[in-house]
């Protein structure tokens, strides 16, 4: 198990736990943060006693994006990502790491600029009631794509370009982001954000890995092909499930009123 | 042509297709996959039938295969899992390429497969008391088709949460509504039938050759990027040019009077 600087990685029961760690910079991700987001999603990801991840923040925000004062004071600037952003080479979030476990982004404040990356790649969004969004990139000179662009395949695109081009001159409640299906539970009060999440984890737990993992790759693929072609990709997806063991013993386990057996997932491609 | 699993019915220029089958929840068993495919190519090729509405007797509105019951007939099972595999189902108006509007009423709990009837429609609306959930990963089995279907068509989060967290939550129909799955909730329940008669109606009054080109105008949407959507809808709205619904549209228009369309079903290839 590795050992963080800025991230915090726990377990609790079958749930495993990303937590940004940087709370005295909003949680601001800066080069070392980039590089630890890419081993802990490894990580939980190839943990067999995890079934589902949470991904929160320590303090009042949860991601603030990229770490503008380490950007703007030691010289290198955005050109240390050059490299990677040109080659589509990024390794942060769940989506890039190619995590096929559920993941739960739970918004504990604010999420601005590039904190919207881990909510366009979550698979289930939750937020406290008093939550915040906004994208200050063209307020400060920067475009904003990636995120975007992921966002806009997922929530009505007239919200997202309009928090592209405000700017950071205006901020996005919890409700509007629960009305636009952006995210789809509000806690209120606050402080009971971790707790709903570790609840509805544990829920998710419960339903079989490996069902839930080719779900995920047939629900993504649809952001990547047309209808019909996407339509396609899933078929191979849930053929891909037909004679594993989890297809007999779920509607056994449901004919004798019993929590179900379920299979590990198979272990990560090495 | 007579049914059993399926009450096929007219009324004035809106075709009925409601699944007849209460006392198993209208599950699809191996007979009604066959009436649907059958029932849906009459009430499209009927001159007469001008809008299609889709909904359930009994308390639920479609609740998926009767995996049981079809697994008991292995030629049926046979044939049901090849059409899964290949791509090539057959029970849904957008599977079977009807080109009339087609509203889905949901009159009660929709579940798993019964998802498929509410991401091929045209329209859907919903008795207040409708509920909508997906309890495949609880089985051990796959979503694919209607949740991608319905990742197009609506925000995505919701749509996962539902894939994802399957049996332990429903969607209710206020939420439904909410997120744009659902336009319309009729309450009280029982006023479903007759709301969904009324916005036929009002349907029926439009072009129904100009209506099936914005059809496939529309759902070309999901099928291409924007660009190239727009070029396959171009060819679309250019299709109608000359067709004498244009002339008497603006006309009826002017005359104040209800417009005599063209009738429908004739250009219906083979």
């Amino acid at each position: 198990m590795a050992d963080y600087e800025h991230l915090i990685v726990e377990r609790h029961g079958p749930v495993g736990w990303l937590i940004n760690n940087r709370p005295d910079a909003l949680n601001a991700m800066n080069a070392l943060m980039r590089d630890e987001f890419a081993d802990a999603w490894l990580e939980l990801d190839r943990d067999p006693a995890v079934r589902v991840i949470v991904h929160t923040g320590e303090g009042r925000a949860f991601q603030t994006g990229v770490d503008v004062s380490e950007i703007a004071s030691d010289g290198v600037g955005m050109e240390r990502y050059r490299q990677s952003v040109e080659d589509w080479d990024l390794h942060f979030t769940a989506w890039h790491q190619h995590v096929w476990k559920p993941v739960i982004t739970a918004v504990n404040g604010i999420c601005c600029g590039g904190g919207f990356h881990w909510i366009a790649d979550a698979d289930i969004v939750i937020a406290a009631s008093d939550a915040q969004f906004f994208d200050p990139h063209v307020s400060i000179g920067q475009v904003v794509a990636i995120e975007a662009v992921g966002l806009i395949r997922k929530v009505p695109v007239e919200a997202v370009m309009r928090m592209a081009l405000v700017g950071r001159y205006e901020r996005m409640s919890a409700e509007r982001a629960h009305e636009l299906g952006m995210i789809s539970q509000i806690v209120d009060p606050p402080e009971l954000l971790r707790d709903a999440a570790q609840e509805l984890a544990e829920k998710i737990a419960r339903n079989s890995p490996t069902a839930m993992a080719a779900t995920k790759r047939a629900l993504w693929g649809a952001l990547e092909h047309g209808l019909t072609d996407a339509c396609r990709v899933g078929a191979a997806e849930l053929v891909s499930m037909w004679g594993h063991p989890d297809q007999a013993e779920g509607p056994l386990a449901f004919a004798e009123k019993r929590e179900p057996r379920w299979q590990p997932l198979e272990p990560h491609d090495a | 042509m007579t049914y059993s699993r399926l009450r096929v019915e007219r009324r004035g220029p809106v075709g009925w297709l409601v699944f007849d089958r209460p006392e198993a929840a209208n599950a699809m068993d191996a007979l009604m996959f066959d009436e649907l495919e059958r029932a849906w190519a009459e009430l499209d090729a009927d001159a007469d039938v001008r809008v299609i509405v889709n909904s359930g007797s009994g308390k639920a509105f479609q609740t998926g295969v009767d995996v049981a019951q079809v697994a008991r007939d292995p030629a049926a099972l046979r044939e049901h899992s090849r059409r899964t595999r290949d791509a090539e189902l057959r029970f849904t108006a957008w599977q079977c390429d009807v080109r009339k509007p087609v509203i889905a009423a949901v009159n009660g709990t929709c579940a798993g497969g019964g998802l498929h009837f509410v991401a091929d429609a045209d329209i859907v609306i919903a008795a207040s008391t409708a509920t909508f959930l997906d309890p495949h990963v609880s089985l051990g089995q796959v979503v694919a088709y209607e949740g991608i279907a319905l990742v197009r068509k609506s925000p995505m989060e919701p749509v996962v949460r539902m894939a994802l967290v399957g049996r332990a939550e429903r969607v209710t129909a206020a939420r439904a509504c909410e997120l744009g799955v659902v336009s319309q909730v009729v309450d009280p329940p029982a006023a479903l039938a007759d709301e969904a008669q009324e916005l036929a109606e009002k349907i029926a009054r439009n072009s129904p050759a100009a209506m099936a080109a914005t059809k496939r105008a529309l759902w070309g949407a999901l099928e291409h990027g924007l660009t190239d959507a727009c070029r396959v809808g171009a060819a679309e709205l250019v299709s109608m040019w000359g067709h004498p619904d244009q002339e008497e549209g603006p006309l009826a228009f002017a005359e104040n009077r209800d417009a005599r369309w063209a009738a429908s079903g004739e250009e219906r290839d083979g």
